[in-house]
């Protein structure tokens, strides 16, 4: 009898647990629909944000009537509950605005609500890439990325970092303090390895050969670690 | 030799040309204004939007025929191709040579020439 009760109440307990998992399942598909929706009403795509890869970007031009950074690996690179925040109430990621290297940026982009920034968070983390390995990059405040970034290859040129308190660093490139916060370590390491597949055209110059595949991960966990 | 060997001939041959680079032609003012002038500016005075009071050194002015003189073609290539450190100076100038082709960073050698209106020591 004990054995029986038992057994139903794990049948129980295992049939809800399915049901819950599979209504978030469904949950957040609605809401991923919902977000594609929203993405498309506000217009977000066009010029602005390219959602559709692979990258097609062959000449200067290509990348340079871009109005904003392309999201097709959106879910990669970014992170859901940052980009939930951001999207509400969206700050100064780069100091210039995108693409140029001369005009400052205004700081100008839509807000969305509470409920439009969940549900489009939710559909651009359903925007990725083959090229991103998950489960390669843990966040890690580590030596030797230290030493790649700041005296290897000098990243602070143009990105800027928090250093002792302070910002520093260049101006034409996105910030990278609290980097960690926005930018998944995944994907930073793919982007150090594999440039070309997520932006052809770039002023980053490629690093593939002048950085070993341990500096690309110890920055990637330094960066993610910001 | 029939005409879609001969297509494919040229194919090949043109993308041998472009190599590494950016996968079609591009002028060294057309490289250098989308590569060089964040750092070094727009006309090669080393001030660029990215020179703000906490870079450690000032970019190389491309327009010194004083300071470029005392360069000579080789140390140009060797810093553009690999980055401040090949001439024992800063890693704030990156290396290009894995954007840039071979070609590219010798008709950029070539540019600068223009931009300083000098030659190279020796």
């Amino acid at each position: 009898m004990v054995k029986r009760v038992t057994c139903s109440r794990v049948v129980v307990v295992s049939l809800l647990t399915f049901a819950i998992i599979g209504f978030g399942a469904e949950s957040s598909r609605a809401d991923a629909a919902k977000g594609k929706s929203v993405f498309e009403a506000k217009k977000c795509g066009g010029d602005c944000h390219i959602t559709q890869g692979p990258a097609t970007e062959k000449t200067f031009a290509d990348q340079l009537k871009k109005k904003g950074p392309e999201l097709w690996y959106a879910g990669n690179k970014l992170k859901k509950e940052w980009m939930e925040k951001w999207l509400q109430d969206p700050a100064v990621i780069r100091p210039l605005e995108y693409n140029s290297i001369e005009k400052k940026n205004p700081g100008n982009h839509p807000k969305l609500s509470k409920t439009e920034a969940d549900e489009v968070a939710e559909y651009l983390m359903t925007l990725t890439s083959k090229d991103v390995e998950s489960g390669v990059i843990q966040a890690n405040k580590n030596i030797q990325g230290k030493q790649a970034f700041e005296k290897k290859q000098a990243c602070q040129a143009c990105h800027q970092i928090e250093k002792t308190g302070k910002v520093i660093g260049g101006l034409v490139a996105p910030s990278l303090v609290k980097a960690g916060e926005r930018l998944q370590g995944d994907w930073i390491y793919a982007y150090l390895k594999k440039p070309k597949v997520f932006k052809p055209v770039k002023r980053m110059p490629v690093y593939e050969g002048y950085l070993s595949d341990v500096d690309m991960k110890n920055i990637a966990a330094l960066i993610a670690s910001f | 030799m029939n005409k879609k060997a001969l297509y494919v001939i040229m194919i090949f041959a043109v993308m041998m040309t472009l190599g590494k680079g950016i996968s079609y032609a591009v002028t060294a003012e057309e490289n250098y204004k989308f590569y060089c002038t964040q750092c070094h500016g727009s006309t090669g005075k080393g001030d660029g939007i990215n020179v703000t009071k906490d870079m450690a050194v000032t970019p190389r002015n491309h327009a010194s025929a004083e300071d470029m003189s005392k360069l000579s073609d080789i140390d140009i290539t060797n810093a553009i191709t690999d980055g401040g450190p090949a001439n024992s100076k800063s890693p704030l100038m990156p290396p290009f040579g894995k954007t840039l082709t071979a070609d590219e960073i010798k008709d950029m050698v070539s540019y600068l020439r223009k931009l300083c209106n000098c030659t190279g020591g020796k």
